[in-house]
Order: C-alpha cells, then structure tokens, then sequence
C-alpha cells in the first residue's frame, strides 16, 4: 500500500528532498561551493530522468488527485531533461549570484509544481500545481535586481499570470456549479455541454491560453522574455509551456471529452490567429530575445493545431513535437545566452557576421533555427509534419493550409539570421568566445537531440504506443 | 427568509466590490473591500460552513487586508503620479467589459433549470457538511496531497519574497524628514 | 459550571447569537460616536483637522512610502496565519484519526518552519 505511494509518486518526492537539502544547507550556512550544488543537482535530474523509465505502472494515487501513467511519466522526463540543459546553459551567469542557491530551489520548486499539475486528476490539484509553477517563477524573472527590465518582467509575469488564474478559477467554479465536482472522472460523467458550462470552459482555456501564450493573451510574452534572465527566459519558452500543454490534453479529452463540438472550434481559432500574429511580429523585432519570444508563440499556435486531432495521434505529435521543441529552442538560447553574457547585448545586430569569428556558435543556432523552422534535415520538420497531420486526419484541412502557409513565412525571419550570421559583415568585432564547460554540455545536447531525433523512427513510435494510454 | 437574506448579501457583496473599483481613494477601495468579504462570509454561514466564514474573515479580512494596506503605502500612490489613462482604453475596456457581461447574461438564462437537474441528484445538502469536523476529516484523508503540497508552495513563496525584499542593503529609508 | 449557568439563561440560538452579537457590537461603536457628536461643544479649527504627530507641527506630506521591511513581517505572519488555518480542523479531528494526521501535520509544519528558519537567517525578521 505504501509502496505504492512511494513508486507513484517518486519523481515529486525526490524533488522536494532535493529542494528541502537545497534549503537546509543554506540555512546551516554550509559552505556555497556552486560547481558542487550544479553537481548535486545534476545527478538528482539525471536519476529522476533514470527513475521515471523504470516500472510503469499506471493509475489513481490520493483517489483521483494524483493520475500516473507512462506517458505522463515520459512528460515529466521531458521537463526534467529541459530544466537539467536549463541549468546547464545558465551555470555561467548563476555562479555569480550571490542567491544562487535561493536561485536553484527555486527554479526546482516551479518543476515540483509543474510535475504536480502534470499529474493532476482534480482540478484543485491541478490549479495548486499551476500556482506553484508560477509564483516562484516571478520571483526568479526579478531575479537580477540590478536591471530594472528583470523587476519590470517580475512584475508584469506576476500581475497576468494572477489575472489568468482568477479567469481560470471563475471558469471552474462554473463547471463545479454545474457538474457538482472538480474531479476530471466525475465532470466526464456529469458534464452535458449546456451554457454555463460552455462560459466555464471558455474562462479556464482562457487561463491556459494565458500560460501557453496563444495570441490574444499574449501580451505579457514579450516583455518578460526580455527582461528576465537569459535561464528563466529559455525554462518559461520551454519547460513551463510545455507542462502546461501537456496538462492542458487530458483536460480537453478526458475531463471536457463530451464537449469537443465546442473546443475545436475554439482550439482552430485560437490557433490560427496565434500562428499569423505570432509570425507578423517575430518578422519586425530587433532583438534576440524578443524575436524568440514571438517564436515560442507562434510554435504554441502550431502545437494548439495539433491537439485538435484525434486523440492518440495528436497526444503522440505534441509530446513528440515538445520533445524536439525543448532541444532547438534550449540550443537557440545557450547561444543567445553565451552572447549576452559576454558582449552585454542581445539585440539582433550582434550576431551579424558571426560565422567568421565563431563558426560553431553559429553552426548551433543554424541548427536550432532550422529545427525552429522545420527544414527537413533539423527534427523540427519531422514535429511539425506530425502536428498538421494530426489536425489533416481529423479533416482540419483550412486550419492545415493556413498553418503551412505560415510556415512558409516564418522561413523569411529564421532564415534572415541566418543569412546575417553567414552572409553579412560584422558590425562589432567579437573575438572568439570560448563556450565554458557546462555551455558546452549544453550546446552538445542540444544538437545531438536535433539531428538524432529525426531520424529515429522508432522514438515516434515509442511515444505513440506511450500515448494509447493518455 | 434564507432567500431574501441571501439576495440582500449578495447586493451588499456585488455593491461593495463595484466600489472597490470605482471609488478614488485606494484607503477606500481596500476599506469596501473588507465589507465584501464579511457579507460573503454570511453567505458561507448560510451554507452551514461556519469554520470557513471565520477563516474568511480572518485571513482575508484580517491578514490579508493588512498586507493591501501595505502596498498601497509601498506605492506611494499620489495624484500626480497617477497615470492618465487614453480615452479609447476606457471605451475598450467598457466594450470588452460589456460583451463579457452580456455573454455571462445569456449563457445563465435559463439556468435554474440545470441546476435544479444537475444538483437534484445529490441536492440533499447534509447540514453536517460543513463542519469543521467533516472538514479535518477530509482534508487529511482525501485531500492530503494538495494539503501537503500548499506547504510546498507557501515555503517557495516566503523564500522567493524574503530574497527578494532584502536583496536591498541600501534601500533609502523614507522618512518624513527627509522629504 | 460557569457554562451550565449561562446556558440556563441563554438559549442555544446558533448563528442568530451572532448576527446579535454584531448588532449589539454595531450599536455600541454607533453609539459611543452619537453621544460624543451630542454632548460635545462643536468647536472646529485649523489645528484640530491636522494629521497627529506628536504634537509637533506636521511637515511635508502625511503620507510616505513605508519600507519593504515592514511588508515582509506582514506577509511572514500572513503564512503562519494560514498555517493556523490549517491546525484548527486537525486539532479537531486528532483523536479519531491518530497517528497518521500528526505524521501529516508535522511533515506540513516542519515545512514551513524550514521557511521561517531561512527568514530569520536572512534577517528579514530584524525590525527596520
């Protein structure tokens, strides 16, 4: 009987020792050493990884507060992969923190949340799992005190994400009125469509429309991914919008199953409009930061897309897509990071000219914004040809042509950087910058993800018999 | 009697809460806002749940008015510095607003027959289900999990606001002095 | 015995006894402002109407920025508070439920304690 609790939920329960030893010591003052901490927690990542493969057995934990299965375990590897090359890719500017520790426990704090929600079979496990993941995250986005932007993007992350979870909670309280629960099984029974809780459902994708950054909530996207810190910048693209994607399918296939007549219209429209707007504003942004920010939205329109199609297939092509998402995205950031660290600057003019003085920096980022892209040798292409036949076979066919078409687009801005890195000349000189050890470990990865992702067969495969059980 | 009860708290609590918004002073905003949470605190009576009236009027009432007060000192907030917003934010904001309230309207009407249908079948409402020994009971058996977790998170928010509110060695002390 | 006598006389009346206790609390606060609005002499002036402090004439603006410190003892007491929340249905419930609700509850408090542990250490409970 315990050990069951102890197995299903093993993941959650390492995490919060490590949290709790990250804080310990701290309190105890023992001395910081923060190569020594970055060892720590890499080994706690990598065996949590490890431990996650290991006996997949599926089913209910606390009644229905906890659900457990080998896909929402292989969602929880995920972030945990993308939060372990977080912390790879940030170590250089962390080390110089003086809270770095408060940094660590942090960041491994809104992962507890997002394994938690991720997990969630009730929307109350859910919502607390959502607050976990994003109250520490405003903290860590005001991280760097010193910039006013990073207070600014605290600041603003704050405000919204308590403002989409108010319209979350008001949405639920009108599916319990209802449906006389918060439980995902009992709501799947009781619910039968009616107005109210049309008006419910509405509010709570409205919240997770606000989480994921699909387009006419959007707003606070932009800013915040410029003002916060290079690592919390490239975890928000990443890490928190993947869990809230994940949590965000058995939501709509199990939970509000009876309703699909009213959330794949909603789904097409939000996607679409967050696929165009997303593409006309990454074409006219200055800086890095910035033009990735309107990338991860527009690649949230896309992964939106996919979810509307039947349910096997499309809970395969999101994980899948996700999967590739966290290595092109995590790769474009390690460079940018790398480049802000060391010339100060992240605006788009820096990285003019610079294959001549560090080719391999920008072989990645080509790499990345290939993927990004979805040009054929990158697994990026293989992602998102998943996602629009996922929505193609469910018979989207106008939502799938807009989608292509926008593909098409966005080549123009990726490949405009590209064009800048290889084609024009410089316009300051950098000398070569040598990638410290644990960037290093960061970039390789990441182009090891890339380009060996897509051409395994047999990893799609693994997470389409993974994903029956969704 | 409950019914007419329950509309006049529901009146004072929709009242107050649109004064929270509309009125100029923020001392005001926060004082009506107090006056809101007791009336819905009634309404918890009302529904038998007595533990989680005194819980609302303490925390919310109590603590967490304080800490409103708090930042609304923090702010600073004097007239000149209050932002003038453009006109055509405000029509925005009333359309939208206005849209929303109509939506909410529409998708309502009517919907005393759905909760008559939905709620029928459980609709015996025990007196005894919100007391604070069915509470305790169920907090720490069915909802153990998302008990243990709040922990968690209350831990991860007073590290983060610690942290973050001493990171300011040098912060200038405001004193009536020195202005 | 104190109890049995007040029971005597007062009645159990539920939550009636607690809308008359807020009236009862809301005429005396009514009240006590009536009589001194009555029995006061009304005699208004400059002074009179200035914000109080310390009998010294005030100078500059009455309203200044609080530091943050004092926002931090504030929301630290705010945890606890809940905190409290929490306690008083598992004091209730103990007994019936043994031993597996005090492992609960301790896990819970040493949690949180842990966090007051980092504030002190941190200084944030130092006054200002």
């Amino acid at each position: 009987m315990t050990e069951q609790y102890f197995s299903g939920l093993r993941i959650e329960l390492f995490l919060t020792m490590l949290i709790l030893a990250l804080l310990v010591g701290k309190v105890l003052a023992i001395k910081q050493n923060p190569i020594g901490t970055l060892t720590l927690i890499s080994v706690f990542l990598i065996s949590s990884i490890g431990i996650s493969f290991m006996q997949n057995e599926s089913g209910y934990l606390f009644g229905t507060m906890f659900r457990t299965n080998s896909t929402i375990l292989f969602e929880k590897a995920i972030l945990l992969a993308g939060t372990f090359i977080v912390f790879m890719l940030g170590f250089e500017w962390m080390k110089k923190q003086k809270h770095f520790l408060e940094f660590c426990m942090l960041l491994l704090s809104t992962l507890l949340g997002m394994c938690f929600m991720i997990s969630s079979g009730n929307f109350l496990m859910f919502f607390l799992g959502l607050e976990l993941a994003t109250i520490p995250l405003a903290a860590l986005a005001s991280f760097d005190l010193d910039e006013k932007k990073s207070s600014e993007a605290g600041m603003k992350l704050i405000l919204s994400s308590a403002f989409a979870s108010a319209i979350l909670l008001f949405g639920i309280s009108f599916i319990y009125g209802t449906t006389g629960s918060v439980s995902f099984d009992t709501i799947a029974s009781a619910i039968d469509g009616n107005n109210v809780q049309k008006f419910g459902f509405i509010c709570i994708l409205t919240g997770f429309a606000f989480k994921i950054s699909a387009v006419p909530f959007h707003f606070w996207t932009a800013d915040v991914y410029e003002g916060a810190p290079v690592a919390i910048t490239s975890y928000l693209s990443v890490v928190s919008k993947g869990a809230a994607i994940f949590v965000l399918m058995p939501v709509l296939y199990h939970a509000f199953g009876r309703m699909s007549s009213t959330y794949i219209p909603a789904l097409i429209l939000l996607s679409t409009v967050t696929i165009i707007t997303g593409n006309l504003f990454a074409l006219r942004q200055k800086s890095m930061k910035r033009f990735l920010a309107f990338s991860t939205v527009t690649q949230a329109g896309y992964l939106l897309l996919g979810i509307t199609g039947n349910n096997t297939e499309a809970g395969a092509s999101v994980v899948y897509f996700m999967l590739i998402y966290i290595f092109s995205n995590l790769g474009a950031f390690t460079v940018v990071s790398i480049l802000q660290n060391r010339t100060g600057r992240d605006d788009i003019g820096v990285y003019k000219g610079l294959y001549k003085t560090n080719p391999t920096l920008s072989m990645v980022l080509l790499l990345a914004l290939f993927s990004l892209a979805g040009i054929p040798p990158a697994a990026g292409f293989f992602g998102k040809l998943f996602l629009l036949s996922s929505a193609a076979g469910a018979g989207y066919y106008v939502a799938v042509i807009i989608a292509s078409v926008n593909m098409v687009v966005s080549l123009y801005y990726y490949l405009n950087i590209v064009k800048m890195m290889f084609v024009d000349e410089p316009e300051i000189t950098i000398e070569k910058l040598k990638p410290a050890v644990t960037e290093q470990i960061s970039l390789f990865i990441c182009c090891c993800g890339i380009l060996v992702i897509g051409f395994i067969p047999a990893i799609y495969e693994y997470i389409y018999n993974l994903s029956a059980a969704i | 009697m409950g019914s007419s009860i329950f509309y006049f708290l529901g009146f004072v609590s929709i009242f107050t809460a649109l004064m929270v918004i509309l009125s100029k002073s923020p001392i005001n905003s926060v004082l009506y806002l107090v006056i809101t949470f007791f009336s819905i605190a009634a309404q918890f009576v009302l529904l038998n749940a007595g533990f989680l009236a005194a819980v609302l009027v303490i925390v919310y009432a109590g603590a967490i008015m304080v800490l409103f007060l708090f930042v609304v000192m923090l702010l600073n907030l004097n007239k000149e510095y209050e932002p003038h917003k453009h006109i055509y934010i405000k029509f925005a904001g009333g359309i939208a607003g206005g849209i929303l309230l109509v939506t909410l309207i529409g998708a309502l009407h009517g919907s005393g027959e759905i909760a008559d249908s939905t709620l029928n079948g459980e609709a015996s409402y025990a007196a005894s289900t919100g007391t604070i020994q069915n509470l305790g009971k169920s907090l720490f058996s069915d909802y153990l999990l998302p008990f243990e977790i709040s922990s968690v998170l209350f831990l991860a928010a007073m590290v983060g606001a610690v942290f973050l509110g001493k990171k300011e060695k040098s912060s200038p002390k405001v004193s009536a002095e020195k202005i | 015995m104190m109890t049995k006598i007040i029971r005597t006389f007062v009645p159990d009346m539920g939550y009636a006894s607690l809308i008359l206790l807020m009236f009862c609390g809301l005429i005396f606060a009514v009240g006590a402002i009536l009589v001194s609005r009555l029995v006061s002499p009304y005699k208004p002036g400059k002074v009179k109407s200035e914000p109080y402090e310390c009998g010294i004439e005030t100078e500059g603006p009455s309203w200044v920025q609080f530091n943050v410190g004092y926002y931090l003892f504030a929301l630290i007491f705010l945890v606890f508070d809940v905190e409290v929340v929490f306690l008083f249905p598992w004091a209730v419930v103990l007994r019936e439920m043994g031993i597996t609700a005090f492992i609960e509850i301790i896990i819970f408090v040493s949690i949180l304690f842990l966090g007051l542990v980092y504030a002190w250490r941190k200084g944030a409970l130092k006054w200002v």
